[in-house]
C-alpha cells in the first residue's frame, strides 16, 4: 500500500447559507455540494457558486452525465439538473446511514458510513447489487479510471483512499492534513479529487498522485 | 456524519426534538445516541436523556475523542440542571481538556461554564471566581454566554456587588435578545429583579425602611454597626463577627441594636431573648449570664453598658446602629440567617450547627421551601439545602452542538 500526504491545491468556501458541506459531485463544468437544503453549483476557477436547486441534502451527491443523484434522509432522489425537479427516488441501502455516493458502469454505488462499505446498486430500483468491505468509515465514493476512491474521516483522522472493488483491500492512501475532514469525494476525471469539508463548510480540490501503468485494478 | 444523522442534526438545530427523534428513533449507533440523548433533554426527559449520552459516549470509537468529549459535557449539563451532585466533576474537567486539545473552543468553552455553575451551585463561590478568571466567554454562542453573564451576576449578587451584577444582567440580556430566545430573556428579567425589589428592611432608631441590593451594599460600606439579622452576625466595616450559633445572643444584640442610642429595659429584654412573658429573679440571672457572654463575643465592635432599667450599646468605632432585617420575618430565622452564607448545607450538618433536632431542622427547611425561601438539591444522603434561590440557572439547557464526529 503507498501512503502519501495529501495536496491541497485549492480551498472554496465556506458559503454564506452553507453551513455544511454533505457532498460533491463534479458534472464536467461545475462543482456541485450539498449544503443540507439545497445544491449548489460551484464554479472551480472563479470559486463562485452560480446557481442553486432547493432540494433536501443530507450526505452524498453523483452525476450519472444528464441527471444529479442525492441522498436525503434515508432516500435517494433522481435531480433534472436544468429544471432542478426531483424525477425519481428510490430507497438508500443503508436505511438513513448512507453517506457518500459515486456513479460508474451504469451503477450508484452508496457509502454506508459507519457500516464501513460500499453497496453497488441499480438506479432505477435501488436493488443492492453488491457490496464491497472497507475498515474504516466512508464518507464519499468516487471512481476514476477503473479505480475506486472513498474519504474517511474519524475524530482527527481522515483520508482519501484507493481500494480494490473485488476484495476491499487498501492500495493506496492520501492521508488528509489534521483537523481537514472529508466528508465527499468526486474526482474530476483527471489529476484532482474535490472533497466536502463537512461542517467546515469548504470544498477542498486535492490532487491525485501521478498514475503508473497500474491504473486499473490492481 | 450519514445522511440520516445530517438530517436529524439539522432539526435539533432548528428546535425541532420530535423530528430529529422521528429520523433516528430506532438506531443505536453513537451518534444516533448522542441525538436522541440531545432530543429527549430538549424534551425534558432528563433521566432517558442521560443514559442515552451515557451509551453514546461508550459507544463512540476510540478516535473520536470530541464526540465522546461532548457526550460527557451534555451530560454534566444534564446532571446539573437536575441538581445530580453525584456526577463526578473530574469526567467533565477531563472532556473539557480533549475539547481544548482538539481546538473544539466552542464547546471547551461550554464545558467550563457549566463547571463554573456547579460550583457557584453548590456556594463555592472562591473557586468560582477563580475559574471565571480561567473562561474566555468570547467563543460562546448567543445563548451560553447569556447563561455564563447569568453566572457572573449570581457571583456578584451573593458578593453584594451591585454594578457588576447590574453590568452582567446587561450583557446577559444582550447575549440573550442575541439568541433569540424568549425563554431566555425571560430568565434574565427574572434574574433583574433581585436588583429592583427591596431585599431587607433597615431598622434605625425604632424606624423601618425597605432596602434594594445597592441599599444593603451602601450601609455595609458605611462605617455603621449593623446587627445583620438575615446572616446573623454583628459588623462594622471593619470586623464581622457571627453569632449564627448563638440564637440567645444574637437575639439580645439585635434588641440592643434596634433600642440604640437608647437602652432597654430587662424585662422587655428577657422577653425577647427568653420568649418568657415574666420576668422573675431567675430570668434576671440569666440575663446577666448571657449580656455577659453577649459582651465577650462583641468586645471588639461594641460595647455593653449596664444602666438603670437595662443595657445599652456604645460602638467601639461606628457613629451609627441599625439593624438589617430579612423583608419577612419567620419563625425559622436562625435557619435562614445560617444558609444565607450561600454555601449549601446538609441537613444534619445544619443541625449540629444550631444545636437543634435534626427533626426540628428538616421540618423548617420543609416549610421553608414551602415558601420558596430555600431549594434543595441532591437526593438521600447527598441533599444539600441553600437560601436564597440563585440566579444564574437557566431551567433550559445550552447543550453542546451536533455531536457526530465532524
Amino acid at each position: 500500500m503507498k501512503k502519501s500526504a495529501a495536496t491541497i491545491i485549492r480551498e472554496y468556501g465556506p458559503f454564506p447559507g452553507a453551513e455544511r458541506v454533505n457532498g460533491v459531485t463534479f458534472d464536467g463544468e461545475h462543482v456541485w455540494f450539498a449544503s443540507g437544503d439545497r445544491l449548489n453549483a460551484l464554479d472551480p476557477a472563479s470559486g463562485e457558486v452560480v446557481r442553486s436547486i432547493e432540494v433536501a441534502s443530507h450526505a452524498g451527491t453523483a452525476f450519472d452525465g444528464t441527471f444529479l443523484y442525492q441522498i436525503a434522509e434515508d432516500v435517494i432522489h433522481k435531480i433534472d439538473p436544468k429544471t432542478g425537479r426531483i424525477l425519481s427516488t428510490i430507497p438508500a441501502p443503508g436505511n438513513g446511514g448512507d453517506s457518500g455516493l459515486a456513479w460508474a458502469e451504469g451503477s450508484l454505488w452508496v457509502g454506508q458510513h459507519r457500516g464501513r462499505r460500499i453497496h453497488q446498486i441499480d438506479p432505477e430500483t435501488g436493488k443492492i447489487l453488491r457490496t464491497i468491505e472497507s475498515n474504516r468509515v466512508v464518507t464519499g465514493v468516487t471512481w476514476v479510471d477503473g479505480q475506486l476512491w472513498h474519504g474517511t474521516w474519524e475524530g482527527d483522522d481522515s483520508d482519501v483512499r484507493r481500494i480494490d472493488p473485488e476484495t476491499g483491500e487498501v492500495l493506496e492512501r492520501l492521508e488528509m492534513p489534521e483537523g481537514t475532514g472529508v466528508s465527499g469525494l468526486e474526482s474530476d476525471g483527471a489529476d484532482c479529487f474535490f472533497c466536502g469539508g463537512g461542517a467546515s463548510g469548504k470544498v477542498r480540490a486535492i490532487s491525485r498522485p501521478a498514475q503508473g501503468k497500474e491504473g486499473k485494478g490492481k | 456524519m450519514d445522511s440520516l444523522i445530517t438530517a436529524a442534526a439539522r432539526a435539533l438545530a432548528v428546535g425541532d426534538a420530535l423530528g430529529a427523534l422521528k429520523r433516528v428513533a430506532l438506531r443505536d449507533d453513537a451518534p444516533a445516541l448522542a441525538l436522541r440523548g440531545i432530543a429527549m433533554a430538549q424534551l425534558g426527559d432528563l433521566v432517558r436523556a442521560k443514559a442515552l449520552l451515557k451509551s453514546a459516549a461508550r459507544a463512540f470509537g476510540p478516535r473520536e475523542a470530541v464526540a465522546r468529549a461532548r457526550c460527557v459535557v451534555a451530560e454534566a449539563e444534564i446532571a446539573l440542571v437536575s441538581r445530580d451532585l453525584t456526577w463526578p466533576p473530574k469526567a467533565l474537567e477531563a472532556a473539557r481538556k480533549v475539547l481544548e486539545a482538539h481546538g473544539d473552543r466552542v464547546n471547551a468553552a461550554h464545558a467550563r461554564n457549566v463547571e463554573l455553575r456547579r460550583l457557584v451551585l453548590i456556594g463555592r463561590l472562591d473557586e468560582a471566581e477563580r475559574a471565571l478568571e480561567t473562561l474566555d466567554p468570547t467563543p460562546l454562542p448567543p445563548a451560553a454566554k447569556a447563561a455564563h453573564e447569568l453566572v457572573v451576576a449570581g457571583i456578584a449578587i451573593r458578593r453584594l456587588q451591585t454594578k457588576a451584577a447590574r453590568a452582567a444582567l446587561d450583557r446577559a440580556r444582550q447575549a440573550a435578545r442575541e439568541a433569540g430566545m424568549p425563554v431566555l430573556t425571560a430568565e434574565v428579567e427574572n434574574a433583574a429583579r433581585v436588583l429592583s425589589a427591596p431585599v431587607a428592611r433597615l431598622i434605625s432608631r425604632w424606624r423601618e425602611s425597605p432596602l434594594l441590593l445597592e441599599e444593603v451594599e451602601e450601609l455595609l460600606g458605611a462605617g455603621a454597626l449593623v446587627v445583620d439579622a438575615c446572616r446573623h452576625v454583628v459588623r462594622d466595616d471593619q470586623l464581622s463577627v457571627s453569632l449564627a450559633t448563638r440564637p440567645v445572643l444574637f437575639a439580645l444584640a439585635r434588641a440592643l441594636a434596634e433600642a440604640w442610642p437608647g437602652d432597654m429595659a430587662r424585662g422587655t429584654l428577657i422577653a425577647r431573648a427568653f420568649r418568657g412573658k415574666h420576668a422573675d429573679e431567675s430570668h434576671r440571672a440569666r440575663l446577666r449570664v448571657e449580656i455577659g457572654r453577649l459582651r465577650a463575643e462583641l468586645q471588639a465592635l461594641v460595647e455593653v453598658s449596664a444602666t438603670k432599667r437595662g443595657f445599652a450599646l456604645s460602638p467601639q468605632r461606628a457613629g451609627e446602629t441599625v439593624v438589617l432585617a430579612p423583608l419577612v420575618e419567620g419563625q425559622h430565622g436562625a435557619v435562614l440567617a445560617f444558609l444565607a452564607d450561600g454555601e449549601a448545607w446538609s441537613s444534619s450538618a445544619l443541625a449540629i450547627a444550631l444545636g437543634a433536632s435534626p427533626r426540628t431542622v428538616q421540618r423548617a427547611l420543609d416549610s421553608l421551601a414551602g415558601e420558596g425561601k430555600v431549594q434543595s438539591f441532591g437526593r438521600g444522603r447527598g441533599r444539600r439545602w441553600m437560601s436564597p434561590p440563585l440566579p444564574g440557572f437557566p431551567t433550559i439547557l445550552l447543550l453542546p452542538g451536533p455531536l457526530p464526529s465532524d
